[in-house]
């Protein structure tokens, strides 16, 4: 544990060991997946799947993006990511507040109100007739951003984080002259932006990874969000199997599909390395606390 | 409440609802949307619950007729009662066991690794399948790892060692092995950092000590390491048992889907009420078992709650 240096040990080895075969399991089937959409359909048809391809193709890609429709589950899945995280996160962020003051009365009235949704719910089919005959969300951008909107967890975290802010710096920045939204957006905000990085990069990572509010609640392909077009060429292959080719559709290909599964998950791929040192941040300040 | 006004001249002054309304409306206007969308996502379904005693036709709406507990019976007294509850509480077991013990394991390791670039690299590592829908999960899982035809992953190592390939979309009991695999391999980066920010709260004097009464490093671990992490290792998973009844419905389907063959043993009951709902065949039963889930849950919550409050009284949720 000092500073002198150790020799390298049979136990140490044993840990490396351990851990690089955990790495290669959660690593590989990316890799492999990468490797597949870049090689000859024909080829992977023969061989299998290879991590090394015999033959190279860029056909796979070539057809995911001239075909186009990646590019609507594209625009509605960043619509829904940017939005429905801003509004979650203004929203969200408000109530815990109001919540954190104790000058506010009721505020434990109201997280008994938050609270009580967590440990009972009325289930999935009065849910699901509030949201279409009730709500009319149904084929509508609306039904895949405001039914997972309120998170209770999240907001009892971003609470937590600002009752630990010392009440006298409200108190202070109202002699001040500071009403009561601006001492919220001007002064508790800003000096809360660990917590608030950590429930915006959750949320908005919930929400490009969202695909089963589409399942319930979407028909029109327009509106299907990224995930859930890779859901509906899935099932469709699926369907293919079992019930035998129909010889005027036309089958996707195993690369085609490992192509369109790589264009959706890239953008997580390529912001991996810059924004997993916060999510790792969010999850410590939310374990220290609970 | 204003009676009581000359009683309470201690810390916070009790006002009446006007006058706190009055003083501090901006407040309550702040709680409003947040309380507005959770008023119709999670209350106004409540109601939705009488459906569950009715015997529920679409054009009668909430006119239809009482039954009782009859859409219960109709659901306990067939197969799928203890076939779907037994699968789930089997699954969410494992979960629990698993990742528990592989997020331990591995956050155990990192704190004692030397090297803080290997340590990066592990982490970041372990971490990435967190970060994926349970779409792709699903779709690497069946059509990649444990495709059917002779060049899946699973069947070339087979072949590697002289078997024949397995069609694996026609045995059921490879299944909730698969489930369980790809749900660790999704869950136990992000929960190993949390074992690890507990870890990291420890006291570093006690190792040092350890250290110089000649400890080894296994000596370290199992004498301090494990015994500190105790209980957090016992609070979270008291905790999760409120939890065992609710299905992980996205990445089951996402895996699963409806390949009835597999249903035997990874049916579990969020899948089948899906089921249920999306065939729209009996919504009284739907709601029933719902309800059911919602019931048992709720004890479970409370149940789990209260061991925890006994085991150390600040862990327990409220």
């Amino acid at each position: 544990m000092k500073s002198h240096k150790k020799r390298f040990t049979f136990g140490d080895m044993i840990m490396h060991l351990v851990m690089i075969v955990a790495s290669v399991i959660c690593l590989y089937p990316f890799v492999l997946c990468f490797m597949v959409s870049i090689t000859d359909e024909s080829t992977v048809v023969r061989n299998g799947f290879q991590l090394i391809p015999e033959k190279f193709s860029a056909v796979a890609y070539q057809t995911v993006f001239t075909d186009g429709t990646i590019f609507n589950g594209y625009i509605i899945t960043i619509i829904i990511t940017v939005v429905g995280t801003l509004i979650a996160l203004v929203v969200s962020a408000l109530a815990a507040y109001a919540m954190s003051l104790s000058r506010v009365q009721y505020r434990n009235v109201f997280s008994m109100y938050m609270y009580i949704p967590t440990v009972f719910s009325a289930g999935l089919l009065p849910w699901y007739l509030v949201c279409t005959n009730v709500l009319h969300l149904q084929n509508t951008i609306w039904a895949l951003i405001l039914p997972s909107l309120i998170s209770p967890f999240n907001i009892f975290l971003m609470r937590n984080y600002f009752k630990s802010i010392p009440a006298s710096l409200v108190e202070a920045a109202e002699i001040d002259g500071c009403g009561t939204w601006k001492t919220a957006f001007v002064i508790i905000f800003p000096l809360s932006k660990p917590i608030l990085a950590t429930v915006t990069l959750f949320t908005g990572l919930g929400y490009w990874n969202n695909w089963a509010n589409a399942l319930y609640f979407i028909n029109d392909k327009k509106l299907y969000p990224l995930q859930f077009m890779l859901f509906r060429i899935e099932q469709m292959i699926r369907d293919i199997k079992q019930n035998g080719t129909l010889s005027n559709m036309q089958v996707p290909t195993v690369t085609f599909q490992m192509a369109t599964l790589f264009v959706t998950i890239g953008p997580i791929l390529l912001l991996y390395p810059f924004v997993q040192k916060y999510f790792v941040k969010g999850i410590m300040i939310g374990a220290v606390k609970g | 409440m204003s009676k009581r006004k000359s009683k309470t001249k201690e810390i916070a002054v009790k006002r009446s609802f006007g006058q706190e309304m009055k003083k501090n409306w901006a407040y309550y206007l702040m709680m409003l949307p947040a309380g507005v969308l959770l008023f119709l996502f999670a209350y106004l379904p409540m109601p939705g619950l009488i459906i569950a005693f009715m015997d529920f036709k679409a054009q009668d709406g909430f006119r239809s007729d009482l039954v009782g507990f009859k859409n219960f019976e109709f659901f306990f007294t067939s197969e799928y009662a203890w076939r779907t509850t037994r699968n789930t509480i089997v699954i969410n077991f494992a979960y629990l066991i698993f990742t528990t013990f592989f997020a331990v394991l591995v956050a155990i390791l990192l704190n004692e690794m030397k090297g803080k670039l290997s340590k990066k690299v592990y982490q970041n590592a372990i971490f990435i399948p967190y970060f994926i829908s349970s779409v792709v999960v699903g779709m690497l899982i069946s059509d990649m790892l444990f495709a059917d035809s002779e060049g899946g992953v699973l069947n070339q190592i087979i072949g590697l060692f002289g078997g024949d390939p397995i069609k694996w979309s026609t045995v059921p009991i490879a299944w909730p092995f698969i489930i369980v695999f790809a749900h660790l391999w999704q869950q136990v980066g992000y929960t190993s950092i949390v074992y690890l920010a507990s870890i990291a709260g420890f006291d570093k004097e006690l190792y040092e000590a350890a250290s110089l009464d000649g400890a080894s490093r296994w000596q370290r671990i199992k004498s301090i390491t494990i015994p500190l992490l105790m209980p957090s290792i016992i609070i979270m998973m008291l905790l999760s048992i409120g939890g065992m009844l609710r299905g992980d419905f996205a990445n089951i389907y996402a895996i699963i889907e409806d390949n009835g063959m597999l249903f035997k043993y990874t049916d579990v009951i969020d899948t089948y009420v899906f089921r249920a709902v999306k065939q729209a065949a009996d919504f009284g039963t739907t709601t029933a078992i719902g309800l059911y889930q919602s019931v048992v849950g709720f004890i479970l919550v409370v149940f789990s709650n209260w061991l925890a409050k006994k085991y150390d009284k600040d862990a327990a949720l409220f």
